[in-house]
């Protein structure tokens, strides 16, 4: 049957072949117009923050000029950089880089513990807790603003990092997540661990979270972003330079009058950074378990 | 004995920091502007400190675009500061929320006397027509002209505000532009600064009311009936007809397309403000001239950032203080006058030359005497901006310009009506 069936296609072959090569390259061609897409308003933003005249970056802006420089310099970097004095850059990246690694360190730790209790604890009503979980999901942040604005100043932790930080820990989206992962691990291992009498936190500690790898990624990658990109947030509960973060410092440079082009491109490249390095670090993880989900999913 | 002396040296020093704490007064100032704004504002708080010891200024900064969002959350939080600065034409809102007090008994004599007119009508709530907030500065928006392109056309150079170009005129210079060689664009009406800022209610609503009508009648306090009545749809045509014409800079070109290389267009309807650097790059090919007469009578915008103290101060004397010293200071004036600051004290303007007569802005300076008109003194007011501003949005993106206008009109009277006319407003009539 099959040699009947290789002998009727081979006269097909060459024009099946080539069909497939012609469907390659259209899909090569669509991959790189997306990534141009993608990459051109990076290439753009760096270009820029070489540029010294922020009159002749709006100038070049609607031309292919905008992706040229003649002269590039660092004096936009070196204008921004400043750890104090007039506007201390090096400040708000080191306050955006505290809140971000605790924010992070502590919403993998406090998500994964809830999503392990949730998914192999002995808490009596883990099918509602998870159903509120899911339901606290689809709450959007903005709703919630402002009585929470009002509750952090009422406990007076305005202007702290703290109040940066305690809010976005816990996170219904991460809870789930890890939640998922773990239920999709197999239930011998657990029976395992407590037959060699391990504790609760001794098999998430040693057993459970050694496996988790890719979905702490995952929670790191998605806390990071968030945690980083916060701009109305950190507007609404600080005051002074002391815990603001530097996507607060950036938006001073759009003022009333003017907007100066030049250091903002430059702090926005210098914003873009570590949170690119930590792509760049579990970017093997993150994507296995995008990867994963959707197998599994 | 030495412990003990130990003990009781620390037990003084400690007793001693907490009583100077406790007379300590600490007032907290709310602002926005750019980073050297922000320095500037900074340095006057560290002179006034020096001035005054027992005296701790806590600057409270916030981007331009989210001050409105920093307010409120000061205001549901309770921690509203002592020192606030506002956009004028927010001021019956706020002081109609209850917000700010009167500041005349809180500010130097010598300085409420130094005030210009349009700067007091800023800072007046006109119900109780008490002065709740005062500026250093004014504002206003004049037509700036590529001096080349105007010679080129044979255009009429304006002398002075009573001089403004007419509709006929203007209009008849821009097609004339837009048919000379190198003008892309025959002008640049900022559509850049995007929709979500104050500029179209501030820059636009002068053409409305020079071409005979207003974004709110001022008396009976409703819009329907006068944003869109047969005036302002006109003069909305007139503005989408330039945009349909292709005569203005679109919105994605950004904003210095008047002084951009080549100058591609030839005309600039911009504030003060753009002035310095539109003269840094075109020096005497700049022209300055008043804003055109679209009707019978000119009509131009004022109002900007000005200074208030809440009704939540626990130190108003020392709020008041502190406005007054920032408004006589030196360095803070230098600093003001070098972003070609428009003068809301009239010492300030005489310092400075630029709108002096005489000075290349002396005409943009004789507009506030002539034809300036604030924006309506309402507490609909943020209502008011946002239902013109889309209007004038969705007209500019090809909408039916009547239709925009009465939707917004609309808008604005379901405001008024939802807050009953927010007495005692709606009482007066």
């Amino acid at each position: 049957m099959s040699d009947i069936a290789l002998s009727i296609s081979r006269p097909n072959e060459k024009p099946v072949r080539s069909a497939a090569g012609a469907l390659h390259t259209i899909q090569t061609v669509c991959i790189l117009i997306v990534a141009l897409v993608i990459v051109s308003p990076l290439f753009l933003l760096v270009v820029a923050s070489l540029k010294d005249d922020r009159f002749q970056i709006l100038a070049d802006m609607g031309s292919f000029r905008a992706f040229w420089v003649s002269n590039p310099t660092l004096n936009n970097f070196k204008e921004v950089g400043h750890f104090s004095g007039e506007l201390a850059f090096g400040r708000y990246l080191f306050n955006s880089l505290l809140i971000l690694s605790i924010t992070v360190c502590s919403g993998v730790i406090v998500n994964s513990m809830a999503g392990f209790v949730l998914a192999w604890g002995s808490v009596k009503g883990r099918a509602t807790i998870l159903s509120i979980v899911i339901a606290l999901y689809v709450i959007p942040q903005e709703s919630i603003i402002m009585p929470l604005v009002i509750m952090v100043s009422r406990a007076g932790m305005t202007d702290t990092f703290a109040v940066q930080i305690v809010p976005w820990i816990a996170s219904p989206l991460y809870i789930f997540l890890f939640y998922q992962f773990f239920a999709q691990l197999p239930k011998e291992l657990l029976e395992a661990a407590q037959m060699d009498g391990a504790s609760i936190f001794r098999i998430y500690r040693s057993i459970f979270m050694p496996l988790s790898l890719p979905a702490v990624a995952t929670v790191s990658i998605l806390t990071g972003i968030e945690t980083w990109n916060q701009y109305l947030w950190p507007i609404l509960v600080t005051q002074t330079d002391y815990a603001r973060p530097i996507a607060v410092a950036i938006a001073t440079f759009f003022g009333q009058d003017s907007i100066y082009w030049d250091r903002a491109m430059a702090a926005s490249v210098l914003m873009m950074i570590p949170i690119l390095g930590l792509y760049l670090a579990f970017q093997r993880w993150f994507v296995s378990s995008f990867v994963g989900s959707a197998v599994k999913g | 004995m030495g412990k003990r002396l130990l003990s009781s040296l620390i037990l003084t020093a400690a007793m001693s920091a907490l009583a100077h704490a406790a007379d300590m007064k600490v007032i907290h100032v709310m602002h926005q502007g750019d980073p050297a704004g922000v320095a500037a504002i900074g340095a006057v708080a560290k002179a006034f400190e020096a001035e005054n010891p027992d005296v701790n200024v806590e600057t409270i900064y916030a981007p331009h675009d989210a001050y409105n969002e920093k307010f409120s959350a000061a205001v549901m939080a309770k921690q509203l500061p002592d020192v606030m600065e506002l956009d004028a034409p927010f001021l019956a809102n706020y002081v109609w929320s209850g917000y700010l007090q009167p500041i005349k008994p809180l500010i130097d004599k010598d300085v409420l006397d130094d005030m210009t007119d349009s700067n007091i009508v800023q800072g007046t709530y006109p119900v109780d027509k008490d002065l709740y907030a005062i500026g250093l500065t004014d504002s206003t928006v004049v037509l700036y002209g590529n001096r080349k392109y105007l010679e080129a056309i044979g255009a009429r150079i304006p002398k002075s505000v009573d001089d403004a170009w007419t509709r006929e005129e203007f209009e008849g210079y821009l097609e004339q532009l837009s048919k000379l060689d190198g003008v892309k664009w025959p002008i640049d009406t900022f559509r850049g600064y995007g929709i979500k800022t104050e500029w179209i209610t501030y820059a636009y609503g002068p053409i409305l009311q020079s071409a005979g009508c207003d974004l709110i009648d001022r008396t009976t306090w409703k819009s329907a009936g006068t944003l869109d009545s047969e005036a302002c749809v006109d003069a909305m045509t007139m503005m989408q007809k330039w945009v349909k014409n292709g005569w203005v800079v679109p919105q994605s070109a950004g904003t210095n397309q008047f002084y951009a290389e080549g100058h591609p267009a030839a005309l600039a309807l911009g504030g003060h403000w753009f002035y310095a650097e539109a003269a840094a790059s075109m020096k005497d090919d700049i022209v300055v001239m008043p804003l055109p007469k679209f009707g019978a009578k000119g009509a131009s915008p004022n109002g900007t950032w000005i200074w208030a103290v809440t009704e939540t101060s626990e130190h108003p004397d020392v709020a008041g203080k502190f406005v007054s010293f920032m408004l006589k200071d030196r360095e803070y004036r230098k600093f003001v006058a070098s972003k070609s600051g428009y003068p809301g004290l009239k010492s300030f303007a005489a310092e400075s030359p630029l709108y002096a007569s005489g000075g290349a802005m002396a005409i943009a300076y004789e507009q506030a005497s002539k034809t300036a008109i604030a924006r309506p003194p309402y507490p609909a007011y943020p209502t008011i901006t946002s239902a013109f501003m889309q209007a004038v949005d969705e007209a500019f993106n090809g909408g039916d310009p009547k239709a925009a206008l009465t939707t917004a009109a609309e808008k604005i009277d379901e405001d008024i009506e939802d807050n009953d006319g927010y007495p005692p407003f709606g009482d007066q009539q």
